[in-house]
């Protein structure tokens, strides 16, 4: 007989995954399209580049909050918003 | 004569980003004819947070047109929305255009949302369970609209603005798993049966600048993310050859930023 697993111990399997990378879009806390959920042999890996730092620090409160036992490791940006330096030519 | 397009999508507006932008958007008017912007300005699509983006990008100086994005479709609040953004002065285009008299010529833009359903040889079709068909046919109607507002204008330069992709060309560095999502070749084909210039879209955080349409008309993702700044510009000139390769001149820029 398969012996399912505690998805709230050990490492984060594909469901996980898949409910962290939902979570990051439904939840109106967090309501992002743009960040990857990696799944490494130690946890997991949110990465993508967001509007703010009270941004980022939501992302990473929920998750936690809803996975209390997934490792999680943050490579979460903030989008530069400077002028161009440059233009591109268009003939 | 040239026209200076400014152009930037996906900024996802709340009040935790009113006052990012402004200081390079208060530059527009000496560098650029016009700013366009690609849909999701908002997180949720609520009125309150149109208001930030009527905030941020109001009053600017230059004409700003938009289409609105999958985000600005969340809270069912899209009439709050558009009233607003049409009240800080924003165009907001679905289906129809607009021609702004610039000093390089008439710029006629016509834009629409869009929607996915994916690229030649690997799309979804209108058949099956009416959720299907309902998807597919969502995608029709809007390329349907951006083609008929495109080949009605009348204008020296036509510039296509949507939300969702034309190409497959612009999602590089998306999973191909969720390219039917976003965006469609039928938006390409719509850009393709009028003389476009250029063709501008967001949605794709992860892809890449550049592509080009079967047609050879160059697409722009100008997705926040992908750009990594605030707003990009793009000259188009006197004599356009939709077929021919783009030049960056990183030495174009008309004044020195600070």
């Amino acid at each position: 007989m398969t012996e399912h697993r505690d998805v709230a111990t050990g490492p984060p399997d594909e469901y996980v995954e898949a409910e962290v990378h939902r979570l990051l879009t439904e939840d109106p806390a967090v309501a992002e399209q743009g960040i990857t959920v990696a799944r490494r042999e130690r946890g997991l890996v949110l990465q993508g580049e967001v509007e703010s730092e009270h941004r980022r620090e939501e992302i990473l409160r929920r998750v936690a909050e809803r996975f209390p036992d997934v490792p999680v490791t943050s490579d979460i940006g903030v989008i530069r918003t400077s002028a161009p330096t440059e233009i591109e030519q268009l003939p | 004569m040239v026209i200076r397009i400014a152009a930037v999508g996906d900024v996802h507006l709340d009040e935790d980003v009113v006052g990012r932008f402004r200081p390079a958007l208060e530059e527009l008017p000496d560098c650029a004819d016009v700013l366009l912007l690609a849909g999701d300005l908002t997180r949720h699509g609520t009125e309150a947070e149109a208001r930030c983006v009527a905030q941020e990008f109001g009053g600017l100086g230059v004409p700003v047109v938009t289409v609105l994005g999958n985000h600005d479709h969340q809270c069912d609040q899209v009439p709050q929305v558009v009233k607003v953004l049409e009240d800080a002065g924003i165009t907001v285009l679905e289906g129809n255009s607009v021609v702004l008299d610039c000093a390089g010529g008439r710029l006629g833009i016509a834009g629409v949302k869009g929607f996915g359903g994916g690229f030649a040889g690997r799309c979804a079709s209108d058949f099956g369970e009416p959720e299907m068909k309902a998807f597919v046919r969502t995608t029709t109607d809007s390329a349907d609209a951006l083609g008929a507002a495109l080949r009605g204008l009348d204008c020296d330069v036509r510039v296509a603005l949507t939300h969702y992709s034309p190409v497959p060309d612009t999602l590089a560095g998306e999973p191909l798993e969720i390219y039917p999502f976003l965006g469609s070749y039928q938006l390409g084909q719509a850009i393709d049966s009028a003389p476009t210039a250029l063709a501008l879209h967001g949605h794709a955080h992860a892809g890449t600048e550049k592509g080009t349409t079967p047609g050879g008309v160059r697409v722009r993702n100008v997705a926040h993310p992908v750009i990594r700044q605030a707003y990009s510009i793009y000259h188009l000139g006197d004599h356009l050859d939709s077929g021919e390769v783009s030049r960056t001149v990183s030495s174009g820029i008309q004044r020195t930023w600070s």
